[in-house]
């Protein structure tokens, strides 16, 4: 109850509050699994280094996949086999990593890698 | 209403979401937080340029990244509604039995939640009570 700045709508506050102190994803149900996980603060795009006269620097997000060894609260990683997928102007090569810590706050996307794929555009279908 | 009341009361609806780099998902909604961290499930995503397309079971989504969220049209009128009722149940419950000032969080709530409740009469909380 006494936690601090909880001034106004005392009643429901605590009770609304308190689960979402808790992360909102259990990773615990992804240990062992492999995951894709993007995070900010990518490199340089290859268009750069062709591109003299318009210094265009391109930042992709990184992308890695590894499986999931550990984690804490601060969505801090350990991740196992790790590939970091890197995407040039039309093709992906991977480059091997192994064991990586994982910065949380530099995370802006997680998914399993079991049940994801890439597929044709699903919209279209929709409308037809 | 505040969005992110708006966006709590969203779970289970599917939504949009377009980060600030031009991604996009469609999934539905499972949880976010104050953060405005989300997870979807069943979520198609698909790229800056809108040509590839790829279908996830799960996924997390860091809040300082999104741009925006489309959410159904029919989630205002939900949330207003019960806004209204939890209105009403507060003003009633308020009403019939001085339970104290629960609530809204109206007036000095440092009376606190249960103490308010064998307080408020001798205190000649009915008075409090039309004062809103």
């Amino acid at each position: 109850m006494a936690r601090g700045g909880g001034a106004g709508g005392r009643g429901p506050q605590p009770t609304m509050d308190k689960p979402k102190r808790e992360a909102i994803l259990d990773l615990s149900k992804y240990t062992n699994e492999r995951i894709r996980v993007k995070f900010t603060g990518g490199r340089e795009g290859a268009f750069y280094k062709q591109c003299e006269i318009y210094a265009l620097i391109y930042l992709h997000d990184t992308l890695v996949t590894g499986v999931l060894k550990g984690f804490d609260q601060l969505l801090n990683l350990v991740l196992d086999d790790v590939e970091e997928n890197i995407q040039t102007e039309n093709e992906t090569t991977a480059r091997s990593l192994g064991l990586v810590v994982l910065r949380g706050p530099t995370i802006t996307l997680l998914s399993p890698v079991d049940g994801s794929e890439e597929i044709a555009n699903p919209f279209l279908a929709q409308e037809a | 209403m505040l969005p992110l009341s708006l966006l709590n009361a969203a779970q289970n609806k599917p939504m949009l979401v377009e980060l600030k780099n031009g991604e996009t998902f469609n999934g539905h909604l499972v949880n976010c937080d104050n953060f405005m961290n989300i997870t979807l499930r069943e979520v198609y995503q698909t790229n800056a340029e809108g040509d590839k397309f790829w279908k996830l079971k799960e996924c997390y989504i860091r809040g300082s990244t999104i741009k925006y969220l489309r959410v159904p049209d029919t989630l205002l009128d939900a949330v207003k509604e019960e806004q209204n009722r939890a209105r009403e149940a507060g003003r009633s419950a308020r009403g019939a039995h001085v339970s104290g000032p629960g609530g809204r969080g109206r007036g000095p709530p440092q009376r606190g939640g249960r103490g308010g409740v064998r307080g408020g009469p001798i205190r000649g909380g009915r008075g409090r009570g039309r004062g809103m």
